[in-house]
């Protein structure tokens, strides 16, 4: 088993984790799935992924907790915040904590793709440097 | 019920009047008297000298009958009660009343205590003194008035040497007038007094009980019922305010009071309502959006890899249009939960750009950046919200100086009007098939509108094509190229009815066209020939130009690479790295959208780029073609939208006019 993964995926529902899994290693991506915040610290994943994608409502913890947890493992690793209920608050607070991108439920395989694509090539452009 | 207030006043009032009136009258009813008896005594005192004249020479020459019948016909004269005479000794010698006659009186009797009160006679008395008051037997008052008969040499040298030298006063003469007609005109006095003091006092209480009732108590009253209703929760109260003075003010005070009550009220009102939905909208999108990625997300997977199967391809559109459609309406809820209305006013677009530049003019000046302006003098005021407009102006202003970074350069602001016509700027918001069915397609959008949804067909080939919702703009979409110069047909997607006009012909190429059914039924037209471009929405062009305000803000910057500008109103959409949080622009997009206006953006890389914002100097047109923004691709609100929304289909035809 690889020990490397390319995105890690939070998400207490099970056919959004699922269903973004299927969309992106069809892209040729390693994907781990974690349904909680407390999964997601102990998973390894996290230390070697090169994007996390996050539910903003978690059990247990906000995903503005999880971003500032994330950060401070992983300062410079991308952070894709997703939620079914977006409003500019939760947008402001979410960048504030740190997260890279938006993307509001429900998305499609192409908006999902079109974001994944567009985060990564701007994280390889500019060299990551927080790979830890 | 009458009020405390009434009674206290119109008491108070009854008891001060009868008080003065009391005291007055006490003071009149004694003068009156004290005049009177004045009179009545100097009257006395006239008649008892004319006596005393009269009887002189009877009395000298001692003619004692006639002395005595003139006495009797004196005292029977009106108003006289009586008249005697007494010798030195105290003994009636002649009187009016014959049963005295030959009667002593003692020196104590009332007569005579005027001289003899001292023990030794008096012999001179003023007026006053000689006069005296007492009661009659039956207890009418009588004024007696005494006068001496003084000894003269006439008496002592008379024949009948009846009297001494020595002598000083030979008699006495008591004139006794009745004091009852007096009297009776003194109580008859009184008693008018005391009528005119109660009618007084009832006229004074009744005139403040009026002006009491009037200007006091029924103003006082209503504003007790208005009260009363206010409490009970009727914020409708209005109180008549035409009265004038305090309590006039007191209502009108009321009013203004009650009115702001009522639209405190009312906007909490609001407030809770639009905070319940919004609640409720929060619970629903979380609950329902996690499902809708789940079907959203692998029907549009699995669509794309059945390119053998079409009918599953066709099947699986269905699923990813509808859930689309179901993801829309929970943003529609979102969307409508957390607006807020702009207040439109009367603004000054340049007002507002100085009030803007002074927010940032710190900031530009410690980044090099110069500011050109040129704006116009006699610009029209324009309907909007002047806080939404002044965060438009400094968003663009910052962004202009992001761009320009760190080598200094030059932002121009202009403003100015302009005349917009409805080609290339006015949106189709309403567009249906001859039986009614919608053609709008929210989950499709370009230029962040709604495109229009219709079938396409030549031969056996069937496509979906989005037309672009900008009059006279063709960033059209087709699920499947399509040959240019095809004479094609197009129909309802849902009912497929034929859109067609044989009889109408294009005005270029004089192909059929096909129309959709905009506002009031006026025909929007395209050529059915594909590549030809033409198109006509003769309502709006009847409409004409409309006249907007426009604020172009310009830098000398890096530009924008092409491939961003259909991203830029997205929330998150930044180019500054780390340095914006990308909501700028998208919250200038939906503050300007709200206002009915355009946000247009033209850039080149690396000369600088051009926001031109136009407002309309009318307002929105209430379900009329209003203008729409020009740049494609954008999210459907102010709010957050998801990012990378990128088009299901190719791009067709050529880029917008914008």
């Amino acid at each position: 088993m690889s020990a490397t993964w390319d995105v890690l995926v939070i998400d207490d529902e099970p056919v959004v984790r699922d269903a973004i899994r299927l969309v992106l290693e069809e892209e040729g991506l390693r994907v781990a799935l974690v349904p909680d915040a407390e999964t997601a610290l102990l998973n390894r994943a996290l230390d070697t992924c090169r994007l996390v994608i996050c539910d903003v409502m978690l059990p247990g913890a906000t995903g503005i907790e999880v971003v500032r947890a994330i950060r401070a493992r992983r300062p410079a690793v991308p952070i894709v915040l997703i939620t079914g209920f977006a409003t500019a608050e939760v947008a402001a607070r979410s960048r504030e904590a740190g997260a890279t991108a938006f993307l509001a439920k429900p998305f499609d395989d192409t908006e999902l793709l079109d974001l994944v694509r567009r985060v990564l090539e701007r994280t390889d452009a500019a060299g990551e440097e927080g790979r830890s | 019920m009458r009020s405390r207030i009434g009674l206290l006043a119109i008491a108070g009032v009854a008891i001060v009047t009868a008080a003065v009136i009391g005291v007055m009258s006490v003071l009149i009813v004694g003068a009156h008297r004290g005049a009177l008896l004045a009179q009545l005594t100097r009257g006395a005192d006239q008649l008892s000298e004319t006596i005393r004249s009269s009887t002189y020479w009877d009395m000298l020459e001692n003619r004692r009958p006639a002395l005595h019948r003139e006495i009797v016909t004196l005292g029977r004269q009106a108003g006289i009660e009586k008249v005697r005479l007494f010798n030195a000794t105290g003994t009636i010698m002649f009187s009016s009343d014959e049963n005295e006659i030959g009667r002593s009186l003692d020196k104590r009797a009332e007569a005579c205590y005027a001289c003899h009160a001292a023990g030794r006679p008096l012999e001179k008395l003023s007026t006053r003194q000689r006069a005296r008051i007492y009661r009659a037997a039956d207890g009418h008052r009588v004024l007696g008035m005494i006068r001496s008969i003084d000894n003269e040499p006439a008496c002592w040298n008379a024949a009948c040497h009846a009297h001494s030298r020595e002598e000083t006063v030979l008699g006495v003469l008591d004139v006794n007038l009745s004091l009852a007609e007096a009297d009776r005109q003194i109580a008859h006095d009184q008693r008018q007094l005391v009528l005119l003091a109660v009618l007084a006092i009832a006229a004074s209480s009744l005139l403040l009980w009026w002006l009491s009732d009037r200007l006091v108590v029924r103003p006082v009253r209503t504003l007790i019922a208005g009260t009363r209703k206010v409490a009970d929760g009727d914020l409708s109260t209005t109180l008549p305010a035409q009265a004038r003075g305090e309590l006039g003010d007191l209502a009108r005070a009321f009013n203004a009071m009650i009115q702001r009550l009522g639209d405190a009220q009312r906007q909490l009102t609001q407030a809770d309502k639009l905070a319940s939905v919004g609640r409720l909208a929060a619970g629903v999108a979380h609950e329902i959006n996690n499902p809708l990625t789940g079907i959203l997300t692998y029907a549009s997977f699995l669509q794309k890899r059945v390119p053998d199967r079409p009918e599953m391809a066709q099947d699986l559109e269905v699923i990813v249009r509808e859930t689309k459609r179901c993801r829309e309406i929970v943003r529609g809820l979102l969307d409508f939960a957390r607006r807020s209305p702009p207040q439109h006013h009367p603004t000054d677009l340049n007002e507002v750009v100085r009030r803007g530049v002074a927010v940032v003019m710190n900031q530009l000046t410690l980044a090099r950046v110069k500011l050109d302006f040129d704006l116009a003098p006699d610009l029209p005021a324009v309907p909007a919200d002047a806080n939404q407009l002044q965060q438009v102006a400094v968003n663009l202003i910052l962004n202009a100086a992001d761009a320009i970074g760190e080598r200094g350069g030059t932002i121009h602001v202009r403003t100015g009007v302009v005349d917009v016509p409805p080609r290339g700027h006015t949106v189709i918001r309403t567009a249906t098939c001859p039986k009614g069915c919608d053609l709008l397609d929210p989950a499709v959008r370009i230029g962040r509108n709604p495109a229009l949804r219709v079938l396409r067909r030549h031969g056996e080939r069937e496509a979906t094509v989005h037309l672009d919702p900008v009059y006279g703009r063709v960033n059209h979409r087709a699920s499947e190229p399509c040959e240019d110069g095809t004479l094609c047909s197009y129909a309802c997607p849902r009912c497929r009815t034929r859109l067609d006009l044989p009889e109408v012909r294009c005005g270029t190429c004089g192909a059929p066209v096909f129309a959709v059914q905009s506002v009031g039924g006026a025909r929007v037209e395209w050529c059915t020939r594909k590549g030809c471009h033409w198109t006509r929405w003769q309502a709006a062009e009847s409409l004409g130009s409309q006249r907007q305000v426009e604020l172009a803000v310009e830098d000398t910057g890096m530009g924008i690479a092409p491939e961003d500008l259909d991203h830029l109103f997205e929330p998150f959409f930044t180019t500054k790295g780390n340095r914006g949080l990308g909501l700028g622009l998208a919250v200038t997009w939906g503050i300007i959208e709200g206002h009915g206006g355009t946000v247009d953006v033209e850039s080149e890389s690396g000369q600088g780029t051009r926001f031109t914002v136009r407002l309309p100097l009318s307002g929105t047109r209430e379900a009329e073609p209003a203008p729409a923004p020009a740049v494609s691709s954008a999210p459907s609100a102010p709010g957050p939208a998801p990012t990378g929304q990128a088009p299901a289909a190719t791009p067709e035809g050529e880029r917008g006019a914008a």
